[in-house]
């Protein structure tokens, strides 16, 4: 294929230097970093963040204005957080110019979309500072997940401390020590079913993306985009806000991430095919065409 | 025998929201004996289609009116259902409302003088004011115009969430308080905008007050006299606040439901006539072919309000008559009305901004859903009194009605036609800075008796 990994002009392995956002941090802490980096700096007024929610690990979309706000939202939430439901209130009653917001392959084009054609999105895209994308093999709703973990994993929500999809295993940590490990063939079933449809891993639309696939533990996997997530980027490491190291040498590197997207946008490419001919003389909708 | 009264129709007019025409009678020397402004923007029935939809739901449908002054409608819309259902907001939740009422008047006057400065004549020339030239000095007019748009409209994506069709305001107060950001932005761009709006105040009255000094005009290579009392008329004025409005709710209401009917356009207007004079020159495009029938009767798409019987005049001039003991009659009067109220907009929504807290709640603890009591809100929009009655049970709108600005201005501004030579017609029109759309969102309900409000005053 050659274009899984999108557009982008550099692409690293990196960790953030800040010890204290890398203790909560899903992987290299890359995205809380930047945020908190870009509000220092004044690249941005905020940042459009999945939030912790009323129930234990369903996220709530929140405008994170503060450091403090930033780190509290760390961490991966394997459920669907509706993070573009505030890119137009942002600009208006949180009075923001300088947007930054966080998300999956899809929200990326969504706030990309809203910028190219913003229906019912007046003076939105222009405010728009720093979009940082993280890598979506697939998402699920809050349901599956309360499955997966009550049911499959045997364990309380309230006691996760951390989830994580990688090396084939869903893995569910406990607060007190326990590790569950789900083979992936148990949590097809609970899939969003919109994710089948998806061609996109490695958010090609993100000024910056991230992701843990390609790099070791603790460790994230960058590509850094567009003309303003370079000089983003190139601020940051200035400010020595990251540890880097070039993709080349780290295990098992970009080779895996690519294998990967080719899977996800191969399988999902089908799906969209049968859609064509899921009725007898007629098909479902298309949305690429 | 050649009648001594000719008809010529000016269709549509320009320079003004929405869809109008002037059927004018005038004298052999073409000036309008009596003159018929009324809208043929298509009737949209919004009252009617209001009836069984919740009180959430129609003022937003009203808000679709008209897309210059939106908020007005939504404004008068949401509380003449709280009005109804007898709702109390809390108080930060009617400071935001107000500073997006003032965001959107601002807006609106600096819209308005882009449509009223090609009748002006640059001071000290014959020569007329071009808004769109690259020339200077009215390129830098243009800009600080747009810019004062700009600050309206921003003003009013922060208090009310969208600038056109406000977003924010809901039964009961606002779904959303503004953050301590959005308040110093807004207090900033207040700010800048007295500034510019001192500056285009300043400008305007200039312009005017040239026009007013003038003999004459040119209109389509026709030199026009100007009369020293264009657009003089002797309806009274009505209006409720300075800037924000009134409602049933309040201790004082400053309206009241029972000086108010409406009649139907034939009470008003003149019948069946038929165009006997017509000007190819009349910019841009001609009159009216002369044999053309007209019947303002009933083409005119909307109702006559009356206030104690009589058309009113209501919009900026009708508010500083009130409040501020103005005392300017005429179009040029009317224009100055608006020019001044560029600033006082500012000063009073700089205090609105310094009176709002951040922290305070915007959406009243318990929100009635109404037994059918009657409830009306006006509220002072850009072009006057927007009043808007209803009647809300469980929570549906019974009865909707909108008794909007231009409305009230179409058979007060056709009187102060008269007197004026036809091809300054529009002049005297535009000093209303009418809004037809607003005008026509309606239906008379009650054909028989003419009369639509008395039935739910009874
Ligand atoms: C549904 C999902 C599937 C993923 N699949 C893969 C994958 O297949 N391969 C891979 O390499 N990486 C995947 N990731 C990305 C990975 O889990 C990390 O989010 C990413 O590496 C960032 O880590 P970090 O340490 O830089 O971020 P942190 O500093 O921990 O910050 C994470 C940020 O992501 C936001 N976030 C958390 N949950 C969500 C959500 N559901 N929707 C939107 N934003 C959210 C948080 O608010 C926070 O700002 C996935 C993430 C999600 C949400
Ligand atoms: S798989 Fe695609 S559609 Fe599903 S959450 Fe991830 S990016 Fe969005």
């Amino acid at each position: 294929m050659g274009t899984e990994l999108g557009n982008y002009k550099s692409v690293v392995s990196a960790r953030c230097t800040d010890k204290e956002i890398l203790k909560g941090a899903q992987d290299g802490g890359i995205v809380t970093q930047l945020f908190a980096f870009a509000l220092e700096s004044g690249i941005i007024d905020g940042a459009i963040v999945a939030g912790n929610g009323a129930e234990p690990w369903r996220p709530e979309p929140v405008v994170a204005t503060t450091r403090a706000e930033l780190l509290a939202a760390r961490g991966t939430k394997y459920n669907l957080s509706p993070n573009m439901s505030l890119i137009k209130e942002v600009t208006r009653s949180y009075g923001m110019d300088k947007v930054g917001i966080v998300g999956t392959p899809c929200q990326m084009q969504a706030l990309r979309k809203g910028q190219v054609y913003p229906i019912g999105l007046r003076d939105v895209g222009d405010k728009i500072a720093l979009a940082v994308g993280i890598f979506c093999m697939e998402n699920f709703p809050y349901q599956s997940i309360i499955q997966l973990v009550e049911d499959h994993a045997a364990m309380k929500m309230e006691s996760v401390k951390k989830m994580e999809i990688g090396k084939g295993k869903f893995w569910v940590y406990g607060k007190r020590g326990q590790v569950v490990q789900l083979p992936l063939k148990v949590t097809h079933k609970y899939e969003q079913p919109g994710c089948h449809v998806c061609l996109d891993y490695v958010a090609n639309l993100g000024d910056i993306s991230t992701g843990s696939v390609g790099s070791p533990d603790g460790w994230s996997t960058v590509f850094v985009r567009s003309r303003n997530g370079d000089s983003v980027w190139a601020k940051a490491i200035a400010a020595g806000c990251f540890e880097t190291q070039p993709m080349e040498k780290v295990k098992p590197g970009l080779e895996l991430v690519t294998k990967l997207a080719n899977e996800k946008i191969t399988k999902n490419k089908k799906t969209l095919e049968g859609r064509a001919t899921f009725g007898v003389g007629k098909g479902l909708r298309n949305p690429y065409l | 025998m050649i009648p001594l009264t000719k008809v010529v129709e000016i269709s549509p007019t320009t320079r003004h929201e929405g869809h109008s025409k002037l059927v004018l009678k005038v004298n052999e020397a073409g000036i309008i004996e009596t003159g018929n402004w009324c809208s043929i923007t298509p009737v949209r029935g919004v009252e009617k289609l209001a009836i069984g939809k919740t009180m959430e739901q129609v003022p937003k449908i009203a808000s679709r009116v008209c897309g210059i002054c939106p908020v007005a409608h939504t404004l008068a819309g949401i509380e003449s259902m709280e009005a109804s259902i007898k709702c109390e907001i809390p108080r930060d939740a009617k400071l935001l409302r107000h500073i997006l009422q003032l965001g959107n008047r601002l807006h609106s006057i600096a819209l308005h003088d882009i449509l009223i400065l090609p009748d002006m004549y640059l001071p000290g020339t014959d020569m007329k004011i071009n808004p769109f030239s690259a020339e200077e000095p009215v390129r830098s007019v243009a800009k600080r115009i747009q810019r004062i748009r700009e600050i309206g409209q921003t003003l009013c994506q922060l208090s009310g969430g969208e600038a056109i069709h406000p977003s924010n305001p809901r039964i009961g107060g606002m779904y959303k308080a503004c953050s301590p950001v959005a308040k110093t932005k807004m207090y900033d761009l207040a700010k800048e905008g007295l500034v510019l709006a001192h500056e285009q105040m300043d400008f305007m009255i200039a312009i005017l007050r040239n026009f007013q000094n003038r003999d004459w005009s040119e209109v389509g290579g026709m030199k026009v006299q100007i009369p020293k009392n264009l657009g003089y008329h002797n309806q009274g004025y009505m209006a409720t606040d300075p800037f924000y409005g009134s409602s049933s709710l309040d201790d004082n209401p400053t309206w009241d439901m029972d000086r108010f009917k409406e009649v139907r356009p034939w009470d008003w207007y003149m019948g069946e006539t038929e165009v006997t004079l017509a000007e190819p020159r009349y910019p841009i495009g001609g009159t009216t072919p002369v044999g053309t029938k007209v019947n303002p009767q009933m083409e005119a798409c909307t109702g006559i309000p009356l206030y104690d019987g009589q058309p009113v005049e209501v919009g900026p001039r009708a508010r500083l008559v009130k409040y501020k003991g103005f005392d300017e009659k005429g179009t040029i009067g009317q224009n100055i009305a608006r020019e001044m109220e560029f600033t006082d907009c500012l000063y009073s929504m700089i205090d609105a901004i310094d009176e709002y807290n951040p922290a305070g709640k915007v959406l009243a603890d318990f929100i009635p859903q109404g037994d059918g009591s009657l409830g009306w809100a006006a509220n002072e929009a850009p072009r006057g009194t927007d009043v808007h009655i209803a009647q809300v049970k469980d929570g549906k709108v019974q009865y909707y009605s909108m008794l909007v600005p231009t409305t009230w201005n179409f058979a007060t501004c056709s009187a102060a036609l008269a007197g004026a030579p036809w091809q300054l017609a529009e002049v005297v029109v535009r000093g209303y800075d009418p809004c037809v759309s607003c005008a026509t969102h309606m239906i008379v309900l009650d054909e028989d008796e003419r009369i639509v409000a008395q039935r739910l005053i009874q």
